[in-house]
């Protein structure tokens, strides 16, 4: 026995969904025609509201609501001097964490990867470059992801931003904090011999 | 470093199976088809090399299940205990345990068991094409520092992405293209130079144990030559690929680099992969592997584990004498469809017998 069109058509729109396979898609879609309509109605609508009212902030590309700016480019106590670039708006809530930056963030969409199909044209520099003017930046700091595609990407910036009066950095790779020295891959060790610092005697 | 058993389940021909090794020579018996082969392959895979027939995972596990697994326990030479544990998905990625710690990557598997593959295919590493040869020193620079594997991976990956920007181009170099690629060459080129320089120092290094293995397997002392012959000429790859921009964009790969570099062998003077007679190319694939062997004991101080892969039949007595006088100490597995071979002594035999079982069906 094979499921009705309209079990198979959720079943099919579940599994395009990243991470979800064909079984998981099937479990879901069993699991919601189980639960109560009530809860099945608060998935779809959290759905179609989110897709209406969610949008890419215009100045940094973060998820913004309505069109307007994200929270971090509305805040007024941010400081417009320093420039955080990131992959993705879920690199800015990992940022935020820290609590230790409080300047802005330009999110690029994405890393530089011909591979997936992600070329320059794809990527937010040309937008950044023009902020860069715009809004009197002088740090960009990118903290793109440090793997092959993510130090490619911080290249790409660099080259983008080369001819601007601005300083470029890019975030330390290391140690984890509480981690054991003894337990460190080879590759991340070396990059934290690499970057080492000189220490104060206090 | 020792392997001391070896427990599969649904890898290639065995439903379940488990294996004990002695420190010594097993020899592993039984006529075609019987899994001897893809015992040494689970050895192999334990190591960290994947498939010995250079097959993709998939083919690993047996016909009708999802997923393969094989565990081994292994003693390495200053007395520690490693317990490798694989589970080898139909679909999706591997999940590889170190002692019951996850590692992301098989490679990593390298530092707790390393092997040296003697396999029928090695008169390849002579007679092939120079992808054979790259492989070759790249295995042995892995093998000799496991760390390195990252310069290789890296390697590949980038000539992916230059490679795809390359096609996307369509033969015309648009200033997005021209950034791209001034992006991606410039991780090209640090990483290739990187790797040529270490399969050079690797090489020269080889040479002087190449001579002497070739000597202990044909039984006459040789002038053995070994010479890197890179696609590229002295200068820094990134002038290269700079060079080579238009052509590469028209072509819409890449033309320089690692990936196009040969070792050329020659035995008294003369080009081994074209002058060569049968046996003097067989006895330089066994030196090839012999040396490598050699250059991971000195510099790592391990004593890898030996599989040898039905390499005996294909010897004549005089070469399979001297092979079995020539092999360094330390575990040796080998297999034989015909019994222990002349001049080896095995410690143990394991025969593997009952009904032949068919071969995976890809």
């Amino acid at each position: 026995m094979s499921y009705s069109v309209t079990v198979q058509t959720l079943i099919d729109q579940l599994g395009r969904l990243p991470g979800i396979g064909p079984k998981s898609a099937q479990r879901v879609a069993l699991h919601l025609l189980k639960v109560p309509a009530d809860d099945a109605n608060r998935l779809a609508r959290a759905i179609t509201e989110a897709k209406e009212k969610v949008s890419v902030c215009p100045r940094c590309f973060n998820l913004s609501e309505d069109g307007a700016e994200c929270a971090v480019c509305s805040d007024p106590r941010r400081d417009g001097t320093l420039i955080c670039v990131v992959e993705e708006p879920s690199d800015i809530v990992a940022v935020e964490r820290t609590q230790e930056f409080r300047g802005r963030y330009h999110v690029l969409q994405g890393a530089f990867s011909p591979i997936d199909g992600v070329g320059v044209d794809r990527l937010r520099v040309v937008e950044l470059c023009d902020r860069i003017v715009a809004e009197g930046v002088e740090e960009v700091i990118i903290a793109t992801n440090p793997n092959l595609e993510g130090e490619a990407t911080a290249t790409l910036v660099a080259r983008y931003l080369a001819p601007h009066d601005v300083r470029i950095t890019r975030i330390a790779s290391g140690l984890p904090v509480g981690g054991d020295l003894e337990y460190a891959d080879e590759l991340t060790l070396g990059r934290a011999l690499e970057g080492r610092r000189a220490v104060d005697a206090g | 470093m020792n392997v001391e058993s070896v427990s599969l389940a649904d890898f290639r021909s065995y439903p379940e199976a488990r294996f004990t090794f002695t420190p010594g020579l097993t020899a592993v018996l039984g006529s075609n088809g019987r899994g001897k082969t893809n015992l040494l392959e689970a050895v192999g895979f334990m190591a960290g090399i994947g498939s010995l027939r250079g097959v993709p995972d998939e083919a690993l596990v047996r016909s009708g299940t999802d997923a393969a697994v094989v565990r081994g326990e292994i003693a390495a030479d200053d007395g520690r205990q490693f317990l490798v544990e694989i589970e080898i998905a139909r679909t999706g990625r591997n999940r590889v345990l170190l002692n019951r710690q996850r590692v992301s990557r098989l490679r990593e598997l390298a530092g707790a068991l390393t092997v040296t593959v003697f396999s029928p295919d090695d008169l390849q590493l002579v007679k092939g094409s120079p992808a054979h040869r790259r492989r070759w020193l790249d295995e042995a620079l892995v093998a000799c520092h496991p760390a390195r594997e990252s310069v290789r991976a890296d390697l590949d990956r980038i000539l992916r992405q230059r490679n795809t920007a390359l096609r996307q181009a369509r033969g015309r170099i648009s200033p997005d293209i021209a950034v791209t690629l001034d992006v991606w060459d410039a991780k090209l080129a640090a990483a290739g130079d990187q790797l040529r320089c270490l399969r050079r120092e690797l090489l020269s290094g080889l040479v002087p144990r190449l001579a002497a293995a070739y000597a202990v397997v044909a039984g006459a002392a040789t002038e053995i030559s070994a010479d890197y012959a890179s696609s590229w000429g002295p200068e820094p790859l990134a002038e290269a690929l700079a060079a080579a921009r238009s052509d590469d964009v028209r072509r819409g790969v890449t033309t320089v680099g690692p990936h196009r570099d040969d070792v050329s062998f020659e035995i008294d003077g003369l080009a081994a992969r074209t002058h060569a007679s049968q046996g003097e190319q067989r006895s330089l694939a066994l030196a090839l592997r012999l040396a490598a062997d050699g250059e991971v004991r000195a510099r790592r101080s391990v004593k890898p584990v030996l599989l040898l892969d039905d390499v005996f039949s294909e010897l004549d007595p005089g070469r399979a004498g001297a092979l079995a006088l020539a092999l360094p100490d330390g575990q040796k597995i080998l297999t034989s469809a015909t019994g222990v071979p002349p001049g080896c002594s095995a410690d143990q035999v394991l025969l593997l017998d009952g009904p032949a079982r068919s071969p995976e069906r890809p």
